[in-house]
């Protein structure tokens, strides 16, 4: 508790929370722009939709925003070589679990204003009836679980490199390798296609009418696999990174 | 001048030397190219218009998303080396002119941009000719480099500010990266000749070969966005001096 507080003091004044609140401020606007002025029918899959377009979003941002976040949680450390110091008096391993509850702290927070975000947006348009609870509930812990992988995998590429822009890019690699992976199916086992694998819901596009109807997904036994695999890499990078880290020269 | 302006781009490159940052520039049109290309042989029913379709599917999301934000992280990097320890010491004494110093790293920044834009050319003729295109390569091409080229400069002008004035590395990179998809929407919405992120996607038409732009104005407008950008970095370093003393 005492180094996850002492990791709040060092980020004071460095505006991690502002910088998070514009980024996600781009995808705000995203979906603003996006489905703008609905006409009834459109209204009537109103729900639905917004679970549908908001997972292709968080593939293109989130593991770049990731990797911002985490970029500047570990700068504190790389820019003042206070890694000697702090593993002297807290073990390596602790200091490396404080960073990544106060990522996550983070990335609930991000993740609660999003969701709040689309439902305020889709009442604001009217959109008929009402959201499904259960299926916006599992969206947004997946989406958690999705955000997390990202970050500790952002995390630990950013404690063990000085040099950040080693993890920068890897996070806009990752960004450009979900889009792809995009095209290719709605699941992927990579960490990058997390949000893919987590999707609640699925269109089908008929090329004759050119009538989209969306749908919630019903997962077949592979995709349930590759969304157990968020989970996985969850447990992968965190135990990698505390590893690794705690091995580390300082 | 001249023999200051190639000391500063000289002591640039030195900074830079062993450091592998243009891996990324490297690496990154490697994926689009290969996606860009499985998305067209994949396609080749709808996709009629071989070199022009090849060069959409090439490069959307390379220009409107990723090229602002590698852009960004590496003008990041040529300024962190200065927000890193005592350096800016060192530059902010150096013997010779801030204006000349800035335009050592501004030249940096367009090298591995005209490069990098150069390789995206490159693997857009290898692709095509390895997905089976026999036309001529497109006379347009080198309209395309020049006028993305261009674009590309304003957006290292544009970083080179945001990075200078902000300490942290990630968050111009995040900057870029929001200015790159915002791009998108001002260039939907008709603006893009007037906004900084979106004159490169313009210049190089990503996903709209047969775009007509308006060349004089994007030149102009190209023209007074370094303009405006080099001097307020300028600006700011003076300041930046005056606050070190």
């Amino acid at each position: 508790m005492i180094t996850l507080r002492t990791e709040f003091k060092k980020i004071k004044r460095k505006k991690i929370g502002l910088t998070m609140c514009a980024l996600i401020g781009i995808q705000f606007a995203w979906l603003l722009w996006s489905g703008a002025r609905p006409d009834e029918k459109e209204k009537l899959q109103g729900w639905i939709e917004m679970l549908y377009s908001l997972p292709p979003i968080s593939v293109i941002m989130m593991p770049t925003v990731m990797s911002v976040l985490a970029s500047r949680l570990a700068d504190a450390e790389h820019k003042g070589s206070t890694y000697k110091l702090l593993n002297t008096l807290r073990r390596p391993g602790a200091l490396y679990h404080a960073k990544a509850v106060c990522g996550a702290l983070f990335i609930l927070g991000i993740s609660i204003a999003q969701f709040l975000f689309i439902i305020a947006l889709g009442y604001a348009r009217g959109y008929a009836g009402h959201p499904e609870w259960k299926r916006y509930a599992a969206a947004f812990l997946l989406h958690l679980a999705c955000c997390l992988s990202l970050y500790l995998l952002q995390l630990l590429l950013s404690m063990l490199f000085f040099n950040q822009m080693i993890p920068l890019v890897a996070g806009l690699g990752g960004s450009m390798l979900g889009l792809i992976l995009m095209y290719i199916k709605m699941y992927s086992f990579l960490p990058w296609g997390g949000f893919l694998s987590a999707a609640q819901a699925a269109m089908d596009w008929n090329p004759e009418t050119r009538v989209i109807h969306f749908f919630y997904r019903q997962y077949s036994r592979v995709e349930l696999c590759a969304v157990s695999m968020i989970f996985i890499w969850i447990v992968v990078f965190y135990t990698a990174g505390r590893i690794l880290f705690s091995r580390k020269e300082c | 001048m001249l023999t200051f302006y190639i000391r500063a781009v000289r002591a640039e490159s030195l900074k830079l030397k062993r450091s592998p940052v243009w891996l990324a520039f490297f690496s990154l049109p490697i994926i689009s190219a290969f996606f860009g290309t499985m998305n067209y042989t994949l396609n080749i029913g709808v996709l009629k218009s071989e070199w022009y379709s090849l060069w959409s599917q090439h490069t959307f999301f390379l220009c409107y998303l990723f090229m602002p934000a590698l852009i960004g992280t590496y003008c990041s990097y040529l300024w962190r080396l200065e927000h890193t320890r005592h350096n800016w010491n060192s530059f902010l004494t150096a013997p010779l002119p801030l204006s000349t110093l800035y335009l050592g790293k501004l030249t940096q920044a367009v090298r591995v941009s005209v490069l990098a834009n150069l390789w995206i050319f490159l693997l857009f003729y290898v692709c095509g000719r390895l997905a089976g295109i026999r036309s001529p390569f497109p006379r347009e091409a080198l309209e395309w480099y020049l006028c993305g080229t261009l674009g590309a400069v304003v957006i290292c002008c544009v970083q080179l500010l945001f990075s200078l004035m902000i300490r942290s590395f990630a968050i111009p990179v995040g900057i870029a990266l929001a200015g790159g998809i915002f791009g998108l929407y001002m260039t939907n919405r008709d603006y893009g000749m007037n906004y900084p992120y979106s004159l490169y996607c313009m210049g190089m038409r990503a996903n709209n070969p047969n775009m007509e732009i308006h060349i004089p104005a994007l030149l102009v407008n190209s023209a007074g966005y370094i303009l405006v950008f080099a001097a307020l970095s300028i600006f700011y370093l003076r300041v930046h001096e005056r606050a070190a003393d």
